[in-house]
Formats: structure tokens, C-alpha cells, sequence
């Protein structure tokens, strides 16, 4: 998944074609869709929607460029006043849609992935820096748990938050638990071993042939982007002065259509 | 020749004056060795002699001799050690380092360089030999307190030590949880290895015992299984009045969280005065039950009345609050924000009333664990609470403690505070309470 993350996040970062950037978007959100179900991707869409709406309403309402004005405001209203224009918006929307895809390509990594896949993932050479991470990692759940309980159970004891010094009461337990939940899980992982000597696996982390083709159809996506790209037929696009509608090549497109790759993937491990 | 043995063995922890174990003796064969004592009495020191972690983990001042297989324990690291000593922690949640069950057990094995091609059956005759075999595949964080330290178990015997120690295993588990535990241990110890085991509930293990150990102030007494006498049942309460006036109220209630329906349709009231025990299983909605009662859980139908006046309520895991640098800091914080200072109340009457004198001014994350749960207590039930609500008050407690705690409950009963507790410990319930709910499925009857 990180050769296809890389994959989207230079295809959307290189273009300024909206149309290549919106087939990213349109990838990454069935990959994601396919891989961790609809019902988990609904809030973290919904949250990077808000956030691309945000970045496209900030440029409509600022960057008061182009030809085709919908509306105009008093120039006397700081910021906002001067003419409201078709090319602002669309300009906006297309950053909209690369913040979108963006994130949404490195979602994996929250949404798919545990984060022990990940460390099993890690070099050989890397295992025991891997073993540590695995065990913090095991920790980070019950951080969480114990700022909820430790928060609670002052409020009873009649604390209440009063600026952020008095936070002092809530995080010092919380760090004090989590500093001596470390020690205790360092002292257990002393206790089996660890530290003696070269490590052998279990089961080293092996690659199966649908991993496989969704590295290779990335670094194909990847490929023929760039050479698009260089031999120009992936063609820039630009909103202002004029609105045009983007130009659409077939090659670039078909590196786009890779990237769709990890849809099927995820369908043939299920 | 013994197994494992620990002769005239000195030792106090890093800027502690007072040492932890005092001349201890001791000499393990096979069987199982029980290991007694109050809470801070030295139990979890000795353990940790076995495998070298006291002293190449903590640190400290040693003299005298600890021998375990052969080996000068001073002189052989943990990580050495840890091949012949297998270890079970306390706290089921802090000894996991992967998130798959076959892989925590491996853990051991890969750091020992074992072959990989050996390692799968080691696992798997671990897992049976700990009788968890049925959890081969499942993810850690899908077990129960009791399936991990099975779990924990298996990773100690995968390394097939000589030596198994387990170190209050059961303290953190509900009754089921600690039962499936020390059946496995028994098992553990009928295949023919040694086992040394601390435990504060002495008697499911003492007739599969071979030897007991007694840790008391840093001293080891040994003395034979058979003439250990269980401790007296405590005192049930006086017979008590009615109840009286209402002092909080659930009608019709239902609650949950993540979008998950805990309790339906609960109807409760306690008075002032009295004590009601909540009982049933894991999962059943007690915990619930009483963070609706406390206000920290708002129910999605129904009413919640409470007479005005502080709530008490002390979580499961209540020592993760303390931070004050003394324990009479931390019930002197309690005083000071719920008005208990104002009305000329001190914190020695509660640390005295909970044995805990004579620690108030140590700071309380130094305590043992069984201390620091009853500084806890100390320092949320103080201040006089109209309404007191306690989730397993007694998890990892003695029994001396466990009897203070019910002393505590009941001056807080005659001082006209309703109570409600949460509990698997039949002993406190006996003790303290006037009436006793089950909470199962979401239902209280």
C-alpha cells in the first residue's frame, strides 16, 4: 500500500489537471471503500470533505481574479469586497479535490493497515527497533483510557478544569500511568529475552501475489504518468483568466485507471 | 540438589533506606511454592529475584546468594536467566507486546534465536499446555483479562523453563477469569515443572501445594501447606434499619456507548445508609450502571434523580490518579475540592481507617500495588459523600485490606452515605452489604 500511496500522491501533486486529480480522488476512495468498508470511511470523509470545502470557499471568497464574475461586494468590506468569479471557485474546487485525494492516499496507513503490519513490514535488519515499536504501540489504546478515567474520576474528587494549569491535575497521572506502563512492559519484555542476541521470526512478513500486482500496476500508474507528463500529452491546466474545461488525454488517464488496482486487490484476499 | 535457591539475600531498591528483602532464605524444588504476605511485605522483590530482574532491572544494593538451574543470578543478565525462568506479570495489559495471540508467544522464542522452522510447534505445545489452544489465531485485543494470562503463560512455558514464577496472576481477574488461571497453573505443575506463584486468595491453590512461602517486612518464613489455617470469614454487618431517604434514583433507564445499548429499562433506588451490591458478570452493565448513577454517563431514556451532596466513585484502577507527591497530599486534595477541609475533617482518619497510616507521607506511586489501591480509596472516599460508588474496590487487594475497605464502607454507612459496589468478592459482599443486585444483559434484578 505505501508504493500505491506514493503513486497517488505524485500523480495528484504533479498535475494541475482537475480531471487527473479527480480520477485520483475517485481511486483512492474506492480502494479505501473496498478495503475498510463504507461504514469506517463515512467520518473521515465527511471530515476531509469539510476541510476541501473550507480550502475552496477560502479561494473563492479571497482571490477575486478571472473574468467571469458571478457577483460582486462593496470593495469596502475588508477581504471579501471586489468581484466574485466562476474562475475563483473552480480554482478552489480543484484544490479542494487535492487536499481530498491527498489525504485520502495516505489514509491507508489509519484506516487498513494496523500499525503492527507496518512494523512487521520493516526491514530485518530493523526487528528489534520493530519488537519496541510493536510493544509501545500496544500501549497507546490504554493512554487514551486512562486520560478518560483519570479526567472522570478528579471531577468527582470535586477538580474542575480551570485554565491550563489546572489541566496539571489530569496529565501528570496520566503521564505518570503511561511512564510506568512503559517500564512495566519493558521489564516483562527483559524478562523473555529480549535484548540477547539476534532475533529470529516467526512468520516473517511475505508479500502475496495481490500485494504484488498493486505494486506493480502503481509503479506502471507512476510510469506513464511521468511520461505523459514529459512527452506533454497530461496537459497542464489553468483557471485563470478564462474558465476552460480541462484537456483530457487518453494516456494519462489510463495511468489513472491504474491506480484502481488496489479495488481488485482487496476483492481477490477477501 | 535444589532447583532454585536464595540464601541470606539482601536487597533494597535504589534510594530506598529501609531493604525490601531482609536475610531472606529460601530453596525451591519442584511442585508449587505459594508465596504469602501482606501487601509491601516483599512478595514481588522475591519473585523477581528468580529471574535476575531485581537486581539488573531495578537497580538497588544486593548481598547474599540466589542461584536458579545452576546459575549465580547476580552474575547472569535477565535476558540469560530468561531461558531457564518463565514469568507472569500482574497486569494482563502490560506484558502483551504483539497484537496476535501466536505471536506474543513467539516473542520469547525469536528473541532466543530459535529456528523458525521449530517455532510454530513450540507455540502450539504452549498454548495446550497453558490450555489455550483455542485462542491460537485470535487478536490480543479480543481477549478477556483471564485469556491473557493464559496467553502470558504460554509465552513463559514456549521458552520450556525450568522454572515458572507468577506473580499475583489472578489479582487483576473476575472470579472466572482467575479460575481458568490457576487451573492451567495446576496443570503446569502436574506435567512436572516447578512453579512459584504469589496470591493474595490463598486457598484454591493450597491443597495442589507442595510449599508455602510467607514474605512478612522483607522476611521469608517457610512452613507446610497442611498447617495453614484459612483466614476467619469477616463479620457480617449488624442488622440494620430500613433504608432511608432516597438518595439517588434510576427510573426507566437505558444507557450505552459507541452507539451500543448497555442497560434497558433499569429501575433502582438506594437510601441513605445503605449498601448495595452489584453483582454478575464481565460485560453485564455494572460498570455502567454505576457511571450513570456518579453522572458520568448521561442515559439515552429515562430519569436519574440524586439528592444533592458529593458523589464518590472510584473506577476500576483507581491508583492511575495518584500523583501528589505524599498519599496524605492526595486525600488532602480531595478535602480541600469537596469541602471536607471546611468542615474540619483530616485525612489521617481515613488513611488510619484504611491501615494506611504509616505510609501518609510516602509518596504513593512508591507503594506496593495493594497500597496504592487503598491510598485510592482513601483519597476518593473522603469528604463525606452523600453517594459512594465503587467498581471492584477490592482487585488486587489482601484480605486485611479487603477488611478495612468493608470497615471504611460501613462508617460511611453509619455516617448516612448510600453505597453501591460492584463486586466479585463474595467476602465483601458478605461483609457489607444489605442487599445485592444482579446486573446481566443490561437487566438488574
Amino acid at each position: 500500500m505505501a508504493a500505491w500511496s506514493a503513486a497517488c500522491l505524485v500523480v495528484v501533486l504533479m498535475t494541475t489537471n482537475p480531471a487527473y486529480k479527480a480520477m485520483v480522488l475517485a481511486a483512492a476512495l474506492s480502494s479505501l471503500a473496498a478495503g475498510a468498508g463504507l461504514r469506517r470511511l463515512k467520518t473521515p470523509v465527511i471530515a476531509i470533505a469539510l476541510v476541501a470545502a473550507f480550502a475552496a470557499m477560502l479561494n473563492f471568497a479571497s482571490a477575486h481574479l478571472g473574468d467571469t464574475i458571478i457577483f460582486s461586494l462593496p470593495s469596502v468590506i475588508p477581504g471579501l469586497g471586489g468581484p466574485w468569479t466562476l474562475e475563483a471557485l473552480a480554482y478552489g474546487l480543484a484544490g479542494g479535490i487535492t487536499i481530498g485525494a491527498a489525504i485520502l492516499a495516505a489514509a491507508p496507513f489509519s484506516l487498513i493497515l494496523s500499525a503492527h503490519d507496518v512494523v512487521d513490514a520493516l526491514p530485518r535488519a530493523l526487528s528489534r527497533t520493530g519488537a519496541a515499536i510493536a510493544a509501545s504501540l500496544n500501549l497507546v489504546p490504554s493512554i487514551g483510557a486512562t486520560f478518560v478515567q483519570v479526567s472522570e474520576a478528579q471531577r468527582m474528587r470535586g477538580w474542575r478544569p480551570r485554565g491550563p494549569r489546572s489541566w496539571a491535575e489530569v496529565v501528570v497521572p496520566v503521564v505518570l500511568t503511561s511512564v510506568e506502563g512503559s517500564l512495566q512492559l519493558a521489564e516483562s519484555m527483559e524478562a523473555r529475552g529480549f535484548g540477547s542476541g539476534p532475533r529470529t521470526f516467526l512468520a516473517p512478513s511475505h508479500m502475496r501475489p495481490a500485494d504484488w500486482a498493486v505494486v506493480a500496476s502503481s509503479a506502471v500508474a507512476l510510469g506513464l504518468f511521468i511520461a505523459s507528463t514529459v512527452a506533454g500529452w497530461a496537459a497542464p491546466w489553468a483557471a485563470y483568466p478564462t474558465l476552460t474545461l480541462p484537456a483530457v488525454d487518453p494516456t494519462p488517464l489510463l495511468a489513472c485507471l491504474f491506480l484502481f488496482a488496489p479495488v481488485v486487490a482487496w476483492r481477490l484476499r477477501r | 540438589m535444589a532447583l532454585a535457591s536464595i540464601a541470606h539475600l539482601t536487597y533494597a531498591y535504589p534510594d530506598s533506606p529501609a531493604p525490601a528483602l531482609a536475610g531472606a532464605n529460601l530453596s525451591i524444588d519442584g511442585g508449587i511454592t505459594l508465596v504469602a504476605g501482606p501487601s509491601g511485605g516483599g512478595k514481588s522483590t522475591l519473585l523477581r529475584v528468580f529471574n535476575g530482574l531485581v537486581p539488573h532491572f531495578h537497580g538497588g544494593r544486593i548481598s547474599g546468594c540466589a542461584e536458579v538451574s545452576g546459575m549465580q543470578v547476580i552474575a547472569t543478565p535477565t535476558r540469560r536467566l530468561a531461558r531457564h525462568v518463565g514469568f507472569v506479570f500482574q497486569d494482563p495489559e502490560l506484558q502483551t507486546v504483539y497484537a496476535t495471540v501466536e505471536r506474543e508467544v513467539a516473542f520469547g522464542l525469536e528473541n532466543a534465536a530459535v529456528p523458525a522452522a521449530q517455532i510454530p510447534a513450540r507455540v502450539h505445545d504452549a498454548l495446550a499446555e497453558a490450555g489455550a489452544q483455542h485462542l491460537a489465531g485470535r487478536a490480543m485485543r479480543t481477549l478477556s483479562g483471564g485469556e491473557r494470562q493464559r496467553v502470558a503463560l504460554a509465552s513463559a512455558l514456549a521458552m520450556q523453563p525450568e522454572l515458572v514464577v507468577l506473580d499475583e496472576p489472578t489479582s487483576q481477574l473476575d472470579p472466572d477469569g482467575a479460575d481458568l488461571v490457576l487451573d492451567a497453573v495446576r496443570r503446569v505443575a502436574a506435567a512436572g515443572r516447578a512453579v512459584v506463584i504469589s496470591e493474595h486468595r490463598l486457598q484454591p491453590l493450597m491443597e495442589a501445594a507442595t510449599s508455602l512461602a510467607t514474605v512478612e517486612a522483607g522476611r521469608v518464613t517457610t512452613s507446610s501447606p497442611s498447617a495453614w489455617q484459612p483466614p476467619p470469614a469477616p463479620a457480617r454487618p449488624q442488622p440494620h434499619a430500613a433504608a432511608g431517604d432516597e438518595v439517588a434514583a434510576l427510573t426507566r433507564v437505558a444507557a450505552g456507548f459507541d452507539g451500543r445499548t448497555v442497560l434497558e429499562n433499569v429501575e433502582l433506588t438506594v437510601g441513605r445508609g445503605e449498601v448495595v451490591a452489584l453483582m454478575g458478570p464481565n460485560g453485564g452493565g455494572k460498570t455502567t450502571l454505576l457511571r450513570v448513577l456518579a453522572g458520568l454517563l448521561r442515559p439515552s431514556s429515562g430519569s436519574v434523580t440524586r439528592r444533592p451532596g458529593r458523589v464518590a466513585y472510584l473506577p476500576q484502577n483507581p491508583a492511575a490518579l495518584l500523583h501528589r507527591p505524599s498519599v496524605r497530599d492526595e486525600v488532602s486534595f480531595t478535602l480541600d475540592h469537596a469541602g471536607g477541609t471546611r468542615r474540619g475533617e483530616t485525612p489521617d482518619r481515613m488513611l488510619e481507617a484504611l491501615g494506611l497510616l504509616h505510609v501518609a507521607g510516602r509518596y504513593p506511586r512508591d507503594l506496593s500495588s495493594g497500597e496504592r489501591q487503598r491510598a485510592a480509596a482513601a483519597a476518593v472516599l473522603a469528604g463525606s459523600p452523600a453517594l459512594a460508588l465503587l467498581d471492584e474496590p477490592t482487585r488486587g487487594m489482601d484480605a486485611s485490606a479487603r477488611d478495612s475497605l468493608a470497615r471504611v464502607i460501613e462508617d460511611l454507612r453509619w455516617r448516612g452515605a448510600a453505597i453501591v459496589v460492584a463486586t466479585h468478592d463474595a467476602d465483601l459482599r458478605a461483609a457489607v452489604a444489605d442487599r445485592t443486585l444482579t446486573v446481566r444483559d443490561g437487566a438488574v434484578r
